[in-house]
């Protein structure tokens, strides 16, 4: 962990961040709300002091109690040796809406794709919000972890009979099974 | 009264029912640019590129709005190979959900190996034992000339060239069969292992690197000499799919392609991972951001894996090549990013434990998938036989892309 970087970035985000800035080997890591992701991603991109140029990588996350999108960023050495990693903690995992960063990188727009076909978490402002993996007639979000793979896999055009790209009505929806939860906050 | 009905009949083409091989999809447009897309103008028309079509490297579909001879615009249609290996690695031990990330870009499989290999590390912080680190590399970079010497060959092929294809798998062969004998498998080689590798380097690896090392340089100059000198070669390629150093890092572009326009991040230097601190290599960039320099930055990179094999070999420690590390493996919770840099790009790996056995979030980013995002801004304006060039310079392998 990069306490110097963490001291700044507290200073400068101050009350946007949940809980100080914390780290461990070689990342760094912070968390905010999805009000916050523009603005403070914004700022981690454009002022000087910060310059994280790279988009390292988005990912979705479901902990079982709430939506997550972690984004992983890099900096020239001058300005960290460390990866920071900005979560955006607590989208509720009935409807997770989370604003898109396209505007700032618009190669985000196929990981945040995934990251809707998987989990389902919409990201306003993506221009090209669809499944990108899974057919389009499909009605679940795989990687959640109330995904009931004997069900919800059987639901879709990977049982065989029905065409890939003709739309179905979803069936009713199957009552949610035992979440595997997480330890991990 | 009966009436047979003439091949030649208008009306027997239309009664014919929609296929997949239609490219306007029968659904109501899902997302604003997908409405925009399949809006056709006086003029444009849509061709189906794939999913089987030699030049795409795999199974990817292409829907292109051409007008005439032009594209217009294109909508990669990706999933045709999609296997879940996030999902399937939540349902694996940390062991087993190594051995699930090999097919993702299986013709650098040691690289996805090593990613999760190093992320696992850092949730269980072990300390990797010296002479496993160095054997790492060694055969990473081995791995890496293979992988670009099959570009090479790949690129050539999609603009019509047959040979040299077949050189870029002489190449790839005598390396393969040396990993073979380090490794005992060809492709999929499930070596790295959480805390070292799998086994240690043996007689007949040593000998054929050996015996390979003493004429590579010579004979991948020589190789390289079919294409450099090449008109028709260069004169397609040079000044095709442009694309300045600002959009390429807006568009997460990664690996050759970003260091093609002049960005030097390459993560054996931007973050250092491995040994690389210790070895002596420069990172090639260029500045024309174009398919030709792509293809000439890559024959860079291999005169640099050749120097860092050189000097494994010199520095290579003694020791043990595996840490000691139970079977069964519980990581403390927590969450773990590691990045490598893969023959096309950055590779990176985010795990979280949750305290059981199993990884609770998997994450693979690939360098393919993002990579290949970045057809839709530098193939516009070209023509359709181009767009396999400016593809097939991306290097994007579809086993990665669809996860």
């Amino acid at each position: 962990m990069d306490t110097r970087l963490a001291r700044r970035l507290e200073a400068r985000f101050g009350a946007r961040l949940l809980g100080p800035a914390r780290g461990h080997l070689d990342e760094t890591e912070i968390r905010i709300g999805p009000g916050d992701v523009a603005e403070v991603l914004r700022a981690l991109h454009d002022e000087p002091e910060f310059g994280f140029r790279v988009l390292a990588d988005l990912a979705g996350v479901d902990t079982g109690e709430v939506m997550q999108v972690v984004y992983h960023l890099w900096a020239e050495p001058t300005v960290t040796r460390d990866w920071l990693r900005v979560i955006v903690d607590g989208l509720s995992r009935d409807d997770p809406r989370c604003p898109s960063v396209t505007f700032l990188w618009k190669g985000a727009e196929w990981p945040e794709r995934e990251a809707y076909d998987m989990f389902g978490i919409v990201f306003e402002g993506n221009r090209d919000l669809r499944r990108i993996y899974m057919p389009p007639d499909y009605t679940s979000f795989p990687l959640r972890k109330d995904f009931y793979l004997a069900d919800d896999a059987a639901r879709s055009a990977a049982e065989g009979v029905r065409h890939l790209e003709q739309m179905a009505t979803p069936p009713e929806a199957t009552p949610p099974v035992a979440t595997r939860r997480s330890k991990v906050r | 009264m009966t009436r047979t009905v003439s091949r030649d009949d208008p009306r027997v083409l239309l009664e014919s029912p929609a296929t997949i091989y239609d490219a306007i999809p029968p659904y109501p447009p899902r997302s604003e640019r997908e409405a925009e897309f399949y809006a056709l103008r006086d003029g444009e028309m849509l061709v189906n590129l794939g999913p089987q079509h030699p030049s795409t490297h795999g199974v990817l579909r292409v829907v292109l709005k051409i007008d005439g001879e032009q594209v217009v615009d294109l909508d990669p249609v990706l999933g045709y190979l999609h296997r879940g290996i996030e999902k399937l690695a939540e349902n694996a031990d940390y062991h087993q959900a190594i051995c699930y990330t090999d097919p993702l870009e299986y013709v650098s499989s040691l690289f996805n190996e090593l990613a999760p290999v190093m992320a696992f590390e850092k949730l269980v912080e072990i300390e990797v034992p010296r002479r496993a680190e160095y054997i790492r590399i060694l055969s990473c970079e081995l791995l890496r000339i293979a992988s670009h010497g099959l570009f090479t060959g790949w690129l050539a092929l999609d603009l019509g060239g047959y040979a040299p294809i077949l050189y870029g798998f002489i190449e790839r062969d005598e390396i393969v069969e040396m990993l073979a004998a380090l490794t005992g498998q060809r492709m999929l080689f499930n070596y790295m292992r959480i805390g070292g590798v799998n086994g240690d380097l043996n007689h007949e690896f040593m000998s054929r690197l050996g015996e390979w090392m003493s004429r590579a340089a010579r004979e991948i100059a020589a190789n390289q000499t079919l294409l450099n000198e090449n008109e028709i070669f260069v004169r397609r390629t040079r000044g095709l799919g442009v694309i300045d150093r600002e959009t390429a890092l807006r568009l997460c572009l990664t690996g050759p392609a970003l260091r093609a326009t002049g960005v030097p991040y390459d993560i054996r230097r931007a973050h250092p991972y491995s040994v690389y601190p210790e070895l002596e290599f420069d990172i090639p960039t260029r500045d024309e951001g174009d398919s030709y320099a792509r293809y000439l930055l890559r024959l860079d990179e291999v005169k640099q894996s050749l120097r860092i094999i050189d000097q494994c070999l010199e520095q290579m420690p003694d020791g043990p090549c595996m840490a000691k590390i139970p079977r069964l493996i519980r990581p403390r919770p927590g969450r773990a990013f590691a990045a490598i840099e893969s023959p096309r790009g950055q590779y990176a790996c985010y795990a979280i434990s949750d305290g059981t056995d199993q990884p609770f979030r998997f994450r693979i980013h690939d360098p393919s998938f993002v990579n290949l995002q970045s057809v839709g801004v530098l193939v516009p304006g070209n023509l359709i036989a181009d767009t396999m060039a400016i593809m097939a310079s991306l290097d994007p392998i579809m086993g990665g892309v669809d996860k």
